[in-house]
This record gives C-alpha cells, structure tokens and sequence, in this order.
C-alpha cells in the first residue's frame, strides 16, 4: 500500500525544533528567577519532638467546631508537606478553614543511628507518645486518627492496639491486604531479598525507592514529564505548581532499616496485617480490635495502593460504624488535585463532624456529603472524571 | 631496624596502594550501580546529535546550571533533568525526522520503516531511560582484577584468562551498541567461563598466609561479581528486547496510520505514539512474574557485591586509627537500647503518677 502525503511540510521541522528552543530557553529564564519552592506554608507550632520525630499543631484562624483533634499521620516514605503542598492545593487549609483542630507527624530523615528502629518504635513509640501529647494538651480520653498510605496502615495497627485512645479513624489510600497483584509494587516486593538490602544498607536510601517508583512508568516519568513541563514554563505560577511537585516527588527519606525489613516481610511478602498474624512489639494485631467509627477512603485508579489493597479493611474491622469511600482519581490526586479540595475534605470534615459529640453550632457547608452514620458496607463513588 | 623499618614502609605502600585500589573499584561499582533501576543514571546528557543544536541547548543550559539562582540544589537538579530530558527528545526527533521523510516520499509498509531506525541510536535512549552503561561493567571487572593481581599477585596465572576475555569482550562490543541484544549474552558467557576457569577455581581452594581473610573476601567479591554480571545481562537482555518490540510496535502503528490517510505530520504526535506504545509494552512485562524475578534477583547480586564490598574495605581500614562501619552500628545499638529503655521507664514513671 503506498500513501504519501501531500501535505508534507519540511518547515514543520524547522517550527518545532524553533518552538522547543524558545520554550528551553524561556524556561530556563523562568527557573533561574524562582528563589524558593514554598511548601507546607499553612501556620503551625511545634509541640512535642523526639528523636528525629516532629509534631506540629496548626493555627486555627476561626473557631474549631470540631472538638476532637484530629492526627494526620502520613507515610515515611515521601514528606507530610504533600497535604499542605499549596495554598490553593492544601488538605490541611481546607480542612482548618471547617472548623477541624489538626496536628501533623514530621517523621524527619533518618539516618544510620536510626536503622535499628522498629515498626514497634514507630507505632507504639513514637505515634503512642504523640498521641498522648495531643489527648493530654486537648484533655481528653480520645483523639481521632487520620492516616494516609503507609500512615493508613500505621493508624489501623494502633487503632487495633490502642482502641481506647482513638475516637474516630480515617484512613486514605492505605494498604491493609497485601495480598493483591493489582498493584507493581506488590508483585515486585515478593520476589526481593529485603534482609540482603538492609543488611547491606542500614537505612535503605530514598533514590532507591524512588528508582522503583519511577520505574512503575518509565517513559512518562523520565521523559513526558519534562517534556511537557516545557509547555508551562512561561508561566510562574504554573511552573512553581510542577516544581513544588517535582520536589515533594524527590523529597524521600531513607527507611530505617529494620522498620522497612519488618514491614516489607511481614506486610508486602507474608501479608500478616490482614490474616491476623503481625506482631508489634509482643501484641499481635488483630484489626477485629477496630471497634471505633472507620471511614475509608481509597482512589479508584490509584496504581501505588491500588484498591484491592485498601478496600478489604472494612471486612477486617470489627467497626459498626464503617464508610468505605471512593474518589474517582490516582493516589496523589487524593490530596493535591481540584477535585479532592471540593470533595474529599468536605466529606472528611462532615464525617468527623457527624461523629463528634462537643461540636459547636457552626454551621458548616458542606458539599457531595454522605449519610451521617452509614452503617453500611456499600461505596460512595464520587462524581467527576480522573483525577490523575 | 633499617629493614624493619623497609618492611612496615613497603606493608604500607601495598596497604595504600590495595585500599586505593579498591576505594577506586568502589567508586566505579557505585557509578554502576547507580543507574540500576533508574534516576540517578537514568538522565546523563546524550550528545551526538543535531550537534549544533543540541550542543548549543546544552551550553545555555549549562550556563544556567552554573550561575545565578541555579546555585539553589533543586533548582540545579531540575536543570539538569531539563537537559537531559530534552536531549532524549531531541534524540527521538532525529528518528522522526527518517520517518517523516519516508512518510513523504516512500511505501508505508512496517518492513520498510525498521529498515530506517537505527538500533545503535535507538539503543542509546533505552540505555537513558533506564540508567544503563554498557561500560559499567567491564569497568568493575577490570578493577576487580586490578585488586585481586594487587592482593595475590599475578604470578597465579589467573587474570591474564580474565583480560583475554574482557578483550574479547570488548571487541563484541561495537556489535552489541549495534542494537544485537543477543550479545550481551555471548559476552557473559566469555566473561563467565574465564571466571570459572581461573579465579572461581580458585574461590574452592582455601587461601592461606597473612592475608588469608582479605584474599578469601576478594575472592568471593569476585564471584559475587560473575553472579551480578549474569544477573545483569540477563536483565538488561530482557529490557533490550522489550524495548526493540515496542519500538516495532511504534513504526507499525505509525505505518497503519499513514496507510489510513491519517497525517502524521508533527513531532508531537509521533512522541505521543511513542510514549504510550512504550509504557503499554513495558507495564506488560513488569506485571510478569519472570520480570519479577529477574528484578529481585539482580538486586540480591547487587547488594551481595557491595556488602563484601564494604567488608573488605573494613578489614582494610581497620589498621587505620578510624572508627569502622561495624563499630558504630554496635554503638547505634547501644544508643537505640538505651533508648528504648528510657523511654519505658518514662512511661512507667508516667502510669505510677497518674
């Protein structure tokens, strides 16, 4: 068959090559006159720090209607400042702006006098010791729990380990059954040797985490990116919207090298959380032990936690009172994308606030709310296209 | 006295020159290692292409690098991945451009476009994306038997079998950057049969004298070392092949659009094409459980090269007034105990009180 076309335009070349040139040479101008890549710029004071470990409470400019304060753990893969990576683009502000009363885990960088930390140091430890500060500093018997990916499963472990000490529990694109393909991560894990790498390593370093992140897709991550981050150069805001990003994105921790052996083995290889067998310390976790109100939220194309991982938590829980929710998006689109802003955090805000029994009277707006109290096991699915 | 004093001052000179030996060999296998699985070497500059332009860029970019605002880490970093990243763009442009000028003039039929690509370019941006250097290897190999001829002396016999087979080695490799992924394999079998006719004979015979427990290291680094080559190349192999289909894949999908009447006019389409071509291949093979083994096995082959690694360096450093790896993790562990019992003596004090 021949085809040959006509309209052929060797110019087009020409344009091309030109218009690659001016955005390369545009963005350079643009980059060399950014002097700072703010994140996590929502105010807040620390109250209590141990070891490497940081918690901060954050300034409510209104009036908490909330009572309950809530504690946002986060991964210690990746930084906390995700939740707050923007102005516009903050989970945290939107959240504080509902009346909620927060504070956040800083897990800090480990280094190699930290490689004998244990998931036991981290949950029974340093999140107990946490815990207590905030229940002590707000004088009261519970807290709520908010935990998002690896800080999900570190929250539905204490929970099970300290029922008594959290009032409500959320979790946002968490692991709990380890036991699915759907998700590279998974597969991958299975076939490591992770007592030869933290042997070797002590603290396994954040670039080879990364290298495994970005290997889940290759093409669009080393090259597509950068590529298309020519077509927003001109424009400042944009550009520090793809940097703030791109320095969350590299911005990883090393991983204590006993906490990763633990975790990978027994959760990634074995799948111990979900079949009732991981042991904390001397305490084996028994999800059954979740009796408290659990509200779960998993993203429908998330390709890191992917939903088979997360969704089966409502099944191991002994919570009357549970919501498995889904937001039509990937797992970063969970806290930075638009649609998350005007739907997730209202949801999160009316569901604490519907369990929370010394709320004020302020009214709240709220928007796509769900039913107080669902005591069912069915999904929400939230409206809207992909978030990512 | 005198030849006392010969004898600690020429121990010494071996002592520097091995550990000098093998701090280099070290930095070399870190170099290597580095673009295993991706970031670090994944983005070094290409070059040799559109050179004037590309060089061009690359000066401008450079001068940004190196002055000014770029003094902020990030921000250089972001730089350099700008650099990098277009070049691997502008690399993808030169075999549009073939493309494009098929499509202009000539048959649409897939045979024809492959007869256009060129492997050896093709292979250059796979090696990027996926932080390879071919030369890693034969790199760490002569460094290894730079150390082990240092250590052993080479009067054993054992490394002239090994530089024999690394230049053979070396001779294949034209071939190889020719886009024949299939070399990589004769080129570890060479590697690996002059392994185990000399030094891996030697790993089964006990060593003994003075430096009995280095030469034994050395000895198992270096087969540690024929294991993370095999590893290696067998994994590379597989990416290769992967890589080469996706690529037919592409030239295919682009040769039945063209056949449709559909214009495949600008650079931006045939990269869009590309790039998801590629992810689609890539994310198949990955889901595979033999992509997962391969993975887990040459990152065990990695980390067991560098951990003998870091012993070996140990026993050398240990004649040096320096505290070694080894010591300070005993004292982390005292450290992290200690702790650990303070803090349950806190929290004792803390229940007794309430």
């Amino acid at each position: 068959m021949r085809a040959t076309v006509d309209k052929f335009d060797m110019q087009n070349f020409i344009q091309e090559l030109g218009e690659v040139n001016r955005k390369l040479i545009k963005g350079t101008e643009t980059l060399t006159g950014i002097d700072e890549i703010d994140v996590g710029t929502a105010p807040k004071e620390l109250v209590y720090e141990e070891d490497k470990l940081k918690l901060y409470h954050y300034k409510q400019e209104g009036s908490v209607t909330c009572r309950t304060p809530v504690l946002i753990v986060y991964a210690l893969v990746n930084r906390q400042y995700m939740l707050d990576i923007q102005p516009d683009r903050s989970i945290v502000r939107n959240l504080l702006q509902r009346g909620m009363d927060l504070y956040i885990i800083d897990w800090g960088y480990p280094t190699k006098a930290d490689m004998y930390l244990t998931l036991d140091d981290y949950i029974s430890g340093y999140l107990d010791n946490c815990v207590d500060v905030i229940r002590k500093r707000a004088t009261q018997e519970k807290i709520n729990l908010m935990g998002i990916c690896q800080g999900g499963t570190f929250c539905g472990i204490y929970s099970s380990l300290y029922p008594e000490k959290v009032a409500n529990l959320v979790t946002l694109v968490a692991p709990f059954d380890f036991s699915t393909n759907d998700g590279l991560l998974f597969s991958w894990s299975r076939h490591m040797n992770v007592d030869a790498l933290v042997d070797t390593y002590r603290v396994i370093p954040g670039d080879f985490l990364n290298s495994g992140f970005l290997m889940l897709m290759p093409y669009t991550l080393n090259i597509r990116k950068y590529v298309d981050m020519l077509n927003v150069v001109e424009d400042k805001e944009k550009l520090l919207n793809f940097l703030r990003m791109e320095k969350w994105i590299f911005d990883s921790p090393g991983q204590a090298g006993e906490c990763f052996r633990q975790f990978l083995k027994d959760c990634y290889q074995d799948n111990k959380l979900a079949k009732g067998e991981l042991k904390i310390g001397d305490r084996v976790v028994d999800l059954k032990n979740i009796t408290m109100p659990l509200l779960n939220i998993y993203a429908s194309a998330d390709h890191l936690v992917p939903p088979a991982a997360s969704k089966p938590l409502n099944d191991l829980v002994g919570s009357e009172d549970k919501t498995l929710y889904e937001f039509k998006g990937g797992h970063i689109g969970v806290f930075v994308g638009s649609k998350s802003q005007k739907e997730l955090a209202p949801t999160i805000s009316k569901w604490l606030h519907d369990r929370t029994q010394d709320q004020t009277t302020k009214k709240i707006v709220e928007t796509n709310a769900i039913p107080a109290k669902a005591k069912s096991k069915g999904v929400r699915k939230a409206a809207g296209k992909n978030n990512r | 006295m005198e030849s006392s004093k010969n004898y600690f001052d020429n121990w010494l000179k071996s002592q520097e020159l091995a550990f000098g030996t093998l701090t280099e060999m070290t930095q070399k296998f870190q170099q290597a290692l580095q673009g295993f699985g991706g970031s670090s070497g994944a983005m070094q500059g290409f070059g040799g292409f559109q050179e004037l332009y590309t060089s061009w860029t690359t000066s401008v970019l450079n001068a940004m690098q190196n002055s000014g605002n770029a003094d902020i880490p990030f921000v250089k970093e972001l730089l350099g991945k700008t650099l990098t990243g277009s070049n691997a763009y502008l690399k993808l442009y030169e075999i549009w451009t073939l493309f494009s000028k098929t499509i202009q003039d000539s048959v649409a039929s897939p045979d024809f476009y492959k007869t256009m690509s060129d492997p050896a370019k093709y292979k250059e941006i796979l090696d990027r994306i996926f932080g390879f250097d071919p030369t890693a290897t034969f790199r760490i190999t002569e460094q290894a038997l730079k150390l082990f001829e240092t250590l052993a002396g080479s009067s054993q016999g054992f490394t002239k079998t090994w530089m024999d087979a690394s230049d053979k080695t070396l001779k294949s490799f034209p071939h190889m950057m020719g886009g024949h992924p299939e070399e990589f394999m004769k080129i570890f079998h060479t590697l690996f049969s002059a392994f185990d006719s000399t030094a891996g004979r030697a790993f089964h015979v006990p060593a003994v004298g003075k430096d009995r427990e280095k030469i034994e290291l050395v000895l198992r680094s270096l087969d540690d070392l024929s294991v993370y080559l095999a590893r290696k190349t067998e994994y590379e192999h597989m990416m290769y092949v992967t890589g080469i289909g996706a690529f037919e894949k592409v030239i295919a999908t682009v040769a039945d659009k063209v056949s449709k009447g559909e214009e495949v006019k600008r650079f931006d389409e045939f990269f869009d094409v590309w790039i998801d071509v590629n992810e689609n291949t890539y994310y198949t093979l990955f889901q595979t459980e033999d992509f997962s083994k391969k993975q887990g096995a040459l990152l065990d082959a990695a980390v067991n090269v560098r951990q003998h690694f870091f012993k070996l360096m140990e026993l050398y450093l240990f004649d040096f007034p320096i505290v070694v790896r080894s010591e300070m993790d005993d004292l982390y562990k005292t450290v992290y105990d200690l702790k650990r019992k303070v803090r349950n003596l806190e929290k004792q004090i803390e229940e007794v009180r309430a």
